[in-house]
């Protein structure tokens, strides 16, 4: 049994019947604890990527493990999605009818906590990103930064062992998209939770423990932004 | 936040498409209620035509179109009141005739000695006498109609007759009519030798069901009434109203879920990517499935009492029709409105079914690329 949190070995996808090769063989391994960058060029599969990890789709070929799940084969991706895994996307994907506290609740429907350990929670966490205050604020009353702290909330409503973070900053200006990132690493410290985030941002790339970069559909180095030969070359990441 | 307080924000987002959406369903409730109140009242007035003269069952014409239309000779009656296992065989004839405001005035004639045997319950004064010809018990409703009392004299269908009693009868088309001698109302209905129909009682330890059976068997051309659900043997008018109730129960039941399912749609169209959000945040194909089911039956079920309502309203509407008020009293019964709100609940299920699929059935990814 692999004491990896992530394991990917030989991943294909492709789609409109293989004329798009998204991944191309990709092999990822990402450990408990880690904070993980993937960059690479637009097109080069990184979202492909997040996305099948997070059991939103499935891939062509290879295999997917996640926290001992095998997501080729898994019957219940529902589960998985709501137990083990936490997504924050670019556009912050709240539900424009409800307010933040309630958008951060819904995950927690599906793991039938009550409703006051729901509400308990769902304010802890918009504590833990500061936005009390803010809770009964919906989305358009929000700037976009809070959006995201509020999509970074509700990704962690069901303690999932692994966040996933797609271009997280990417729609941010960039005191906003510095504070939601010293939340992730906050988030990583305080509770251990493995991070792999998807960016184009070389600055967002530094803050992560290893940088992945691919290029079509598959890795081409792997290294700590902070040793030498890792460091970005800028029309990688663009 | 609840399930149930999601699905209400749902329901509240696009509020002139909800309103509309149940006010189309409500109309389809509230005229399903309304028939269903007014065919009870008839089907009432029809158990008070069988309760009369203490009978077990009534013997008319078989394929009469209407009720009053049946006759049944004089011999006949007497055949079938010489069978064994016969205890009284009253023959009535009944003349449907307008008196004051009242359309419907039911008048019936029966030879006073078969009255004093199965009399209805008077409320004052006394019953007809044998060898009278001109004296007459009026319904409760039609003496009140008339101001009328015992000594009072009243004119029905031309002929002047006494009112000697008042009674109150079982339902209200006989307690809005009178009773006179057979004699008398065979010369006004000009119809000598016959009655409408034999009102039979049976011998205590008599089959009744039996005694029905020979009856049917003997006289194949009339028929026996034993229940409501019988009398379409000799009266089209309640299998006419019932038709008239199933058509319109599934006209609203098609329509509505027609109503439904295209506000469904469009609200699942619009929130394609909400969905795919829920998906991706680990909710289950069933409860988004259940969330959008939920949303559509609380919307019929808003209609339903929207519908209730106006059904209510719109009957006592009718009512307000003096030529109605003496055919029938509206029955607000349990099982109407259970109808309505089952109906009502069926629709909602029919109409989200599809829409609700629809949801489930787009992957998580699908969803959230829909703009």
């Amino acid at each position: 049994m692999s004491s990896r949190l992530v394991a990917c070995e030989g991943v294909v996808k492709s789609y409109e019947e293989e004329r798009i090769r998204a991944l191309t063989g990709m092999d990822l391994e990402v450990d408990p604890g880690e904070f993980v960058a993937v960059v690479g060029p637009s097109g080069c599969g990184k979202s492909t990527l997040l996305h099948l990890i997070a059991a939103l789709d499935r891939p062509d070929a290879g295999t997917i493990r996640v926290a001992g799940h095998d997501l080729v084969h898994e019957p219940n991706l529902d589960h998985y999605r709501a137990r083990h895994v936490g997504m924050v996307f670019q556009l912050h994907n709240l539900l424009p009818t409800l307010n933040a506290l309630e958008n951060v609740q819904i995950p927690m429907f599906e793991l039938g906590i009550g409703a006051s350990e729901r509400r308990a929670r769902a304010r802890r966490l918009l504590q833990l990103v500061e936005l009390t205050g803010r809770e009964r604020n919906r989305p358009p009353q929000l700037s976009g930064g809070e959006r995201q702290r509020v999509a970074v909330a509700r990704a962690l409503a069901n303690e999932p062992a692994l966040l996933l973070a797609d271009e997280p900053t990417g729609s941010l200006d960039s005191e906003a998209g510095r504070v939601v990132l010293d939340l992730l690493e906050h988030i990583r410290a305080a509770g251990g939770t493995t991070i792999l985030l998807v960016t184009h941002d070389v600055a967002v790339a530094d803050r992560a423990d290893r940088v992945v970069r691919m290029l079509d559909g598959r890795v081409e180095t792997t290294a700590s932004p902070t040793a030498p030969p890792v460091a970005l070359p800028a029309e990688a990441v663009r | 936040m609840s399930f149930s307080s999601l699905v209400f924000r749902n329901l509240f987002r696009q509020r002139m498409r909800t309103a509309l959406t149940v006010v189309g369903i409500a109309v389809g409730i509230t005229i399903v209620v309304a028939l269903g109140t007014i065919t009870g009242g008839l089907r009432q007035t029809v158990g008070g035509w069988l309760g009369l003269n203490g009978a077990d069952f009534i013997v008319g014409r078989r394929g009469s179109a209407d009720f009053s239309f049946s006759t049944v000779s004089d011999g006949e009656w007497k055949a079938v009141a010489a069978m064994d296992g016969v205890a009284r065989a009253t023959g009535a004839l009944i003349r449907v005739t307008r008196h004051g405001s009242n359309p419907y005035f039911i008048l019936v004639g029966v030879r006073p000695e078969d009255l004093a045997k199965a009399p209805p319950e008077l409320v004052s004064g006394r019953l007809p006498r044998p060898g009278t010809t001109h004296e007459v018990i009026l319904g409760s409703r039609a003496a009140a109609s008339d101001d009328a009392d015992p000594g009072s004299t009243v004119t029905i269908d031309g002929e002047r007759f006494r009112v000697v009693g008042v009674y109150r009868g079982e339902d209200v088309m006989t307690d809005s009519g009178a009773y006179a001698p057979l004699d008398t109302v065979r010369e006004i209905a000009r119809s000598p030798e016959v009655v409408t129909a034999v009102w039979v009682a049976a011998e205590p330890g008599t089959n009744a069901t039996r005694l029905a059976s020979d009856i049917e068997e003997r006289f194949p051309t009339l028929v026996t009434i034993s229940g409501v659900e019988d009398f379409g043997k000799v009266d089209q008018g309640i299998a006419i109203m019932d038709a008239l109730n199933l058509a319109v129960t599934v006209l609203a039941v098609g329509l509505g879920a027609i109503a439904v399912m295209n506000t469904m749609i469009m609200a699942v169209f619009e929130r394609t990517r909400e969905f795919g959000i829920l998906r991706a945040v680990g909710w289950r194909g069933s409860r988004v499935m259940r969330l959008v089911l939920t949303e559509a039956i609380f919307l019929c079920l808003v209609a339903a009492l929207l519908g209730v309502v106006c059904g209510v309203l719109a009957t006592k509407g009718v009512m307000q029709i003096e030529e109605v008020q003496g055919l029938l009293e509206p029955r607000y019964t349990v099982d109407v409105f259970v109808r309505a709100v089952l109906i009502a609940a069926g629709v909602g299920l029919v109409g989200a079914l599809y829409p609700a699929l629809r949801a489930v059935r787009l992957s998580p990814m699908e969803a959230l690329r829909h703009e």
